[in-house]
């Protein structure tokens, strides 16, 4: 199974950010994690690792807001240097090109997971099982 | 197939000897008016010089200034005949134009809709649901009165109110529907929001649209999107208004009715009159209007005359699509540009929705175009860098296109700003040059 992030689209200008989280929480949905990317052109994309990416979907959508699912890879690594380089290596080898990752570090301290955004996550997950790099199941990302 | 099959395929030598006579009937009525007496008292006006109907050339034109600073009985021809009715334009810069119509001209008016509606396909057995504004605005009136003598059930909905329109289409079964484009594209998504698919749910055939300057694009993504064929109408209120120019079943060029009006295409610099085929500003005369006949009139209409004949048979010459205004074209870096040529471009994107904006401003003795479309959100994947590319697609095809380069700015959905009824396109933030 593939887990879900949400991206939304969105406007870089002032309030627009708190329209969307506005709906998120009116639908007592919980972020666990997000990154805003910025184009020079006054636009970004926004995403949201969510306990429910498909519910977040919809209820953005229907208040007007350009959202998608886009497929991810969740990884779990120790809480160590060079553990992030080892794995970037091994799909940089395969030549898969992350749209964008980003991060955060768990509650025992010690390990930490990361959230690739690939074109094609069903072979980045092969790649990484094959390596033997733990992935986490669906279930587990959204219960973050 | 023709509503009046003897004027509509009358042969061209007919036509023009029919155009000559109504014409010095015309200049006689029009030199009872204050405007044309002067006119013609001061320039010598010899009916019995004009031969034939190109010699018009020798008459001077007349302009939207003249019916302003005319404003408001200049131009009334015959008071004693007794006028009915009036039409207004908007009049946001100085004096409103004013239109007078008398008995015969409302007569003649209707025969001209119904004449350019039975073009499209609209017959009697059609229910015909106008939406637009009615009272000062020609298109309510103009194509009610048409539409009803043609024979047609006629729905005066009026503009507004998109669920009522709707509920009025299901409950009446309408089969034709005139508006403006823009809001044909807005009420396509009201039907998505009630869940109703109007090519399914709706008997919906045959629109004309109008009054709004749009692309083929735009007419395609119309038709697509109801699943109906879309007609092209043209209309001024100075010439009464709709029932001017209509496409036929061809959907190629808007036949010119040529026996009540005289079509002349001219250079706007130079003024004289240019072969058909050569893109100028459309210049009409009325050849039957009594109660405020308009020699000349200079429309600001950017077109050309199609030279080839038309399949359907009709010998009234067709105007191409309205390629622009003489009076909304942008200069930028030394290019002209209308609006028009953008959309053309933006319609060949699914991606951006259909309203747009140009924002035109000057940076540091720059003068800079930015183009704001709407992200669909049907087409939103998530990927940054494909809104960028798309981004650059769009500013490189309108490059080609007007040969200045535009930013885009990629909106949500929703954001631009919509004026009532007419959408707004652009907005030149510019200082006014200074006059050389």
């Amino acid at each position: 199974m593939i887990a879900h992030q949400v991206s939304v689209f969105l406007e870089n200008k002032p309030g627009r950010l708190e329209k969307i989280t506005a709906v998120l929480k009116e639908q007592q949905l919980n972020i666990r994690a997000m990154t805003l990317s910025t184009s020079t052109a006054g636009w970004g994309i926004l995403n949201l690792l969510a306990d429910q990416p498909e519910r977040a979907c919809q209820v953005l959508t229907a208040a007007g807001h350009p959202a998608a699912l886009r497929e991810i890879v969740v990884v779990k690594m120790t809480d160590a240097p060079g553990t992030l380089h080892d794995m970037l290596l091994l799909l940089a080898k395969a030549g898969l090109n992350v749209q964008n990752a980003y991060g955060t570090v768990l509650g025992d301290q010690r390990s930490a997971i990361l959230v690739i955004d690939v074109e094609d996550a069903e072979s980045v997950q092969q790649i990484f099982s094959e390596a033997g790099v733990e992935t986490l199941s669906t279930e587990q990302v959204y219960r973050i | 197939m023709y509503w009046e099959p003897e004027i509509e395929q009358l042969p061209l030598a007919r036509l023009q000897q029919l155009q000559l006579e109504r014409l010095h009937k015309t200049i006689e009525c029009a030199g009872r008016s204050p405007f044309y007496r002067q006119q013609f008292a001061s320039g010598g006006v010899a009916v019995e010089q004009l031969r034939h109907i190109d010699d018009i050339r020798s008459l001077p034109f007349t302009t939207k200034d003249d019916l302003r600073s005319h404003f408001p009985y200049g131009f009334l021809a015959d008071p004693k005949d007794g006028p009915v009715r009036l039409h207004c334009s908007s009049g946001t810069t100085g004096n409103p134009t004013v239109i007078f119509h008398n008995q015969h001209d409302l007569a003649s008016w209707a025969n001209l809709v119904a004449r350019s509606l039975y073009c499209a396909g609209v017959r009697p057995t059609d229910v015909f649901q106008n939406i637009c504004g009615y009272g000062l605005f020609t298109g309510g009136l103009g194509f009610q009165y048409g539409a009803e003598h043609l024979g047609a059930l006629v729905i005066p909905a009026a503009a507004g109110n998109s669920r009522r329109q709707i509920k009025l289409m299901q409950d009446f079964a309408t089969t034709a529907v005139h508006t403006i484009p823009s809001y044909l594209l807005r009420l396509h998504s009201v039907f998505t929001e009630l869940g109703i698919d109007p090519r399914r749910d709706t008997d919906l055939r045959l629109f004309v649209i109008g009054a709004e300057p749009h692309s083929e694009g735009q007419r395609r993504r119309i038709e697509e999107l109801f699943g109906v064929s879309a007609y092209n109408s043209y209309g001024l209120s100075e010439m009464n208004g709709p029932g001017v120019a209509f496409e036929c079943q061809q959907q190629n060029g808007l036949h010119i009715w040529e026996d009540c009006f005289v079509v002349e295409i001219i250079d706007q610099e130079t003024l004289e009159p240019l072969p058909d085929g050569e893109f100028g500003e459309l210049v009409l005369t009325t050849l039957d209007r009594q109660a405020m006949p308009l020699l000349r009139y200079r429309t600001r209409d950017l077109t050309r005359i199609l030279p080839e004949p038309c399949p359907c048979g009709r010998t009234h010459r067709r105007l191409d699509r309205i390629t622009g205004r003489s009076d909304d074209m942008l200069i930028l870096k030394g290019c002209n540009i209308f609006p028009m040529q953008i959309e053309k471009v933006l319609m060949r994107f699914a991606e951006v929705g259909s309203d747009y904006l140009i924002v035109v401003e000057n940076r540091n003795g720059n003068d800079e175009m930015q183009i704001q479309v709407e992200v669909q959100k049907e087409w939103f994947t998530g990927n940054m860098e494909a809104l960028e590319n798309l981004s650059r697609k769009i500013s490189h095809e309108v490059r080609d296109e007007i040969l200045v380069t535009p930013a885009i700015c990629l909106v949500e959905p929703g954001s631009l700003p919509k004026s009532e009824g007419k959408a707004v396109r652009v907005q030149d933030l510019r200082k006014p040059q200074e006059s050389v």
